[in-house]
């Protein structure tokens, strides 16, 4: 428990409205949207500018404290529980859109601003910001950052570090350091591609630079509609073998198509096995040949319907099927897990398998929606956290898919980090000599070990409390 | 000159050489066909080049998941055909690509015209492995195209000139080839013209496929586009470029391969530095400007879209002023003017990487935690690293 008079140092600081110390206050910080573990802060800080951000760390080292950095709490590996580290600094105040340069296609955005925000800053200029998490409404850049998130769109578009030019980090010593910038390229190690997806273990990004993309002149959006997984796995196939990178290719199972269904009446068959969402985007020329040949492969693999968008409204439907397809499957359990795993495109059919055998094994409900250009499944593990069984099994089951995952060739996370949720897989993956020389490279950052600690890498995982049964985190 | 070369058979054999020199307290530089030594400062010690061209197999293409894993010392040469045999490629097109390898191609992170729509080594290498500090072999990134466990040890290696390791595997997400790629090349009055109409170009609403000009200090400069795609959109594309284009005099060019190999390989082989800076995109007409104006005699090339520009000098006595005079105003800026390759000449009397920027304490930390006995390439990176 810090002293009062770090509180008060704190509040010199951040101002009396910037720090949360009331235990009934706290509870909102206890975990992020990985809500299967929870441990509240002693305190939490908003600094509103990085120079806040600075001193706040500046102080925190003088007392050797440790910190967890959080954004708006939308991330879904634990990657914010405050694990062995009092103090939690969240950026959710520092909201200023810096600059805009329509002409070099750059932003500069402070930490806590919205993914959401940037898009609709310079959607008049016909540009946007590519990455684009289902959370987009509500998480911020540096979360993203921290998590290299992904979404629907990276399949053309890539991920979170393909679009960030420059991120200014606090040290945990509380010393700013820019690195990278608005120009492309500059001598040195590439170390803003180091820092993202380092989830907070560097210390705290207090702003980017971010890269503006071109809004395509046009796009289509296809649903399709198979009576399995397997053939729409076919179909994603087939597409990417006729030379088509759609702008997104994602995939629904049927327990997933039944909830979004039940939820938002959008007409989709509620006894379909799977249903691919396709969209080509690009020049207007030669869109409705692209639209044309993926709606011949899906026929071709067996689908039973191929619907088009016609507008701009059509569209929108057809994505907030997929988009709030969390949201949906929240109506059919007080709780759910989602996972995060890869692999080799190719072999989805097989994983789903696997996923179906888990779920049997465990005696659960798991749904698959899932990003299937980029071979990123997120299986979505159905459960109630008051049955303390049904919760372990959640676990298991959690474990096994990613285990699976590596078998088949890939990796136990695509977009959502490894958090604390899989500090104990990441071995799966890594080698000592490869694990040696992550930690080499923490240390240059944070010798200490005090900016998010016990997080990645696997330790003596310090004891997280299980709390009282609360509400699904939203998401 | 190294006094010894090595050619290691497999990574084992990396290793048991590293292990090795550091025992021994011997310098590194590792390499590949050669073609790209001339990049970087001068080296405080080079005892042997470790060169990597007996790893030389494609491991292993999966087309169907668009993605390839390659041995450091295969040559693209070999690499590109094997990719296009399944309509498919690595679009990225550097400088020397006959005597380029897969190890080069990362270690000096090398790109040319695709980069405009294509992105550059870093947005396309999705694993490596790397025999570092110790003999250790270090894996980092995977074999999926997504992936965020753990940090993200490939890119440190891209551009890293061989100083944090020898690479000896790497894996790319690959792309499939564009069923047709034509190229216009437009005549301009100068300079400033050239990027004025790049700009045009660059605003418009189907950007082109890749975007160069060329030229020379006082000779013709070209604003050269890539259109490719289906028929119907290199048609229309087309179209928009001549729109564009107004009444400046264009050629077409069919093979659109043909030209990007002129312009990556702008300086011919005979030239004492390339320089090449980096600045925002709008802001590359001024340092045209600046260079053609400088009064010595140079040829040069630049990345529209990517705001690289490359200046290759053949008279080794003017480069080193023509730096001094630069670099300022294109630091302040916030860019960089490094002297990509040079004679030893030139790397004698200018240091060919410019100010370090901020964050040159936390780089020879990764220096010191990848390779902690000083092994590879020591004095070749930026801030003598």
């Amino acid at each position: 428990m810090p002293s009062s008079g770090l509180v008060a140092r704190l509040r010199a600081i951040v101002g009396t409205d910037g720090v949360v110390d009331r235990p009934e206050a706290l509870l909102v910080y206890e975990c992020d949207g990985y809500t299967l573990e929870r441990a509240a802060p002693d305190v939490v800080v908003l600094p509103r500018s990085p120079a806040e951000v600075s001193a706040v760390l500046r102080l925190l080292a003088s007392e050797r404290i440790a910190f967890v950095p959080r954004g708006a709490g939308t991330g879904l590996s634990g990657g914010t529980l405050p694990v062995g580290a009092p103090v939690m600094v969240c950026t959710s105040r520092m909201q200023k859109i810096e600059s805009i340069d329509v002409a070099n296609r750059r932003v500069v955005a402070e930490a806590g601003v919205v993914n959401q925000w940037i898009t609709n800053a310079v959607r008049a200029e016909r540009l946007h910001y590519a990455p684009d998490p289902s959370s987009q409404p509500a998480c911020t850049i540096g979360g993203n950052v921290a998590e290299n998130s992904g979404g629907p769109h990276t399949l053309k578009y890539g991920v979170t570090t393909n679009h960030v030019l420059g991120v200014e980090l606090a040290l945990p010593t509380g010393e700013l350091v820019m690195l990278g910038g608005a120009v492309e390229e500059r001598p040195g190690y590439d170390l803003v591609g180091l820092v993202v997806g380092s989830e907070g273990t560097f210390g705290i990004v207090t702003r980017a630079v971010l890269r503006l993309v071109r809004t395509p002149e046009a796009c289509r959006t296809l649903l399709a509609v198979f009576d399995s997984v397997d053939a729409a796995s076919e179909a994603v196939s087939g597409i990417i073998a006729a030379g088509i990178v759609p702008a997104a290719l994602e995939m629904m199972d049927r327990l997933i198509v039944a909830a979004v269904e039940q939820a938002y009446h959008a007409g989709l068959p509620t006894d379909a096995g799977a249903v691919l969402l396709v969209e080509v985007d690009g020049p207007a020329a030669g869109l409705d040949v692209h639209a044309a040949a993926v709606r011949r492969v899906c026929t071709a693999h067996g689908a039973r319907e191929v619907r088009t968008a016609r507008d701009e409204a059509e569209r929108a439907a057809l994505w907030k099927c997929r988009k709030r397809a969390f949201g949906a499957v929240g109506r059919l359990a007080p709780n759910y897990c989602t996972q995060d795993g890869v692999v080799p495109r190719t072999r989805v059919p097989e994983i789903v398998k696997r996923i179906a055998a888990a779920a049997e094994r465990h005696r659960l409900r798991i749904g698959n929606v899932f990003h299937a250009g980029d071979g990123n499944i997120h299986p979505i593990i159905l459960f109630d956290e008051r049955d303390r069984d049904e919760t372990s099994r959640v676990l298991a089951a959690g474990r096994e898919i990613l285990e699976a995952c590596v078998e088949l060739g890939g990796s136990i996370t695509g977009e959502h980090g490894i958090g604390v949720e899989k500090m104990a897989q990441l071995p799966l993956l890594f080698g000592p000599d490869d694990l040696r020389a992550m930690m080499a490279l923490r240390a240059v950052f944070d010798p200490e070990r005090r900016a998010n600690p016990h997080k990645i890498f696997p330790d003596a995982k310090v004891c997280v409390e299980a709390r009282a049964p609360r509400r699904q985190a939203p998401l | 000159m190294p006094a010894w070369v090595v050619r290691p058979s497999d990574a084992a054999e990396v290793q048991a050489c590293v292990a090795r020199a550091e025992r021994d307290g011997l310098v590194l530089v590792p390499a590949g066909l050669g073609a790209h030594l001339d990049m970087g400062g001068p080296p405080a010690r080079v005892d042997a080049l470790l060169c990597l061209d007996r790893l030389a197999r494609v491991v292993d293409h999966q087309a169907a998941d668009m993605t390839v894993t390659v041995e450091a010392g295969c040559r693209l040469a070999v690499l590109n055909p094997t990719l296009a045999a399944r309509g498919q490629w690595l679009p990225l097109d550097p400088p020397r690509v006959a005597r380029t390898t897969v190890g080069g191609l990362v270690a000096a992170n090398l790109s040319g015209p695709l980069r405009a729509t294509q992105g550059t080594v870093r947005d396309l290498l999705l694993g490596i492995r790397v025999v570092g500090g110790g003999g250790a072999l270090v894996s980092g990134g995977g074999r999926v195209v997504k992936n965020v466990a753990g940090y993200d040890l490939p890119k440190l290696h891209v551009g890293a000139l061989g100083t944090l390791g020898a690479i000896v595997e790497a894996t790319f997400k690959v792309r499939p080839r564009p069923a047709r790629e034509e190229a216009l090349v437009i005549a301009c009055r100068d300079a400033a013209d050239a990027a004025e109409l790049a700009s045009s170009f660059l605003d418009a609403d189907a950007p082109p496929f890749w975007i160069e000009i060329d030229g020379t200090d006082d000779g013709p400069v070209a604003v050269s586009v890539g259109l490719a795609g289906i028929e119907d959109e290199v048609l229309h594309a087309r179209e928009i470029a001549r729109r564009i284009a107004a009444r400046r005099a264009l050629r077409a060019v069919d093979d659109a391969a043909v030209r990007r190999a002129e312009l990556v390989d702008f300086g011919g082989g005979s030239f004492a530095a390339v320089l090449r800076a980096a600045v925002l995109p709008r802001e590359i007409g001024d340092v045209l400007v600046a260079l053609t104006k400088a009064g010595i005699p140079l040829r040069f090339e630049a990345h529209a879209a990517s705001g690289v520009v490359r200046a290759a000098i053949r008279d080794a006595a003017a480069v080193a002023p023509l730096v001094r005079s630069l670099r300022p105003d294109i630091e302040a800026r916030g860019g960089s003017l490094v002297v990509e390759r040079a004679v030893p000449a030139v790397k004698q009397e200018v240091d060919v990487w410019g100010g370090p920027g901020p964050a040159l304490a936390l780089m020879r930390g990764v220096k010191a935690a990848l390779d902690p006995a000083g092994v590879f390439a020591v004095g070749r990176f930026v801030g003598g690293i």
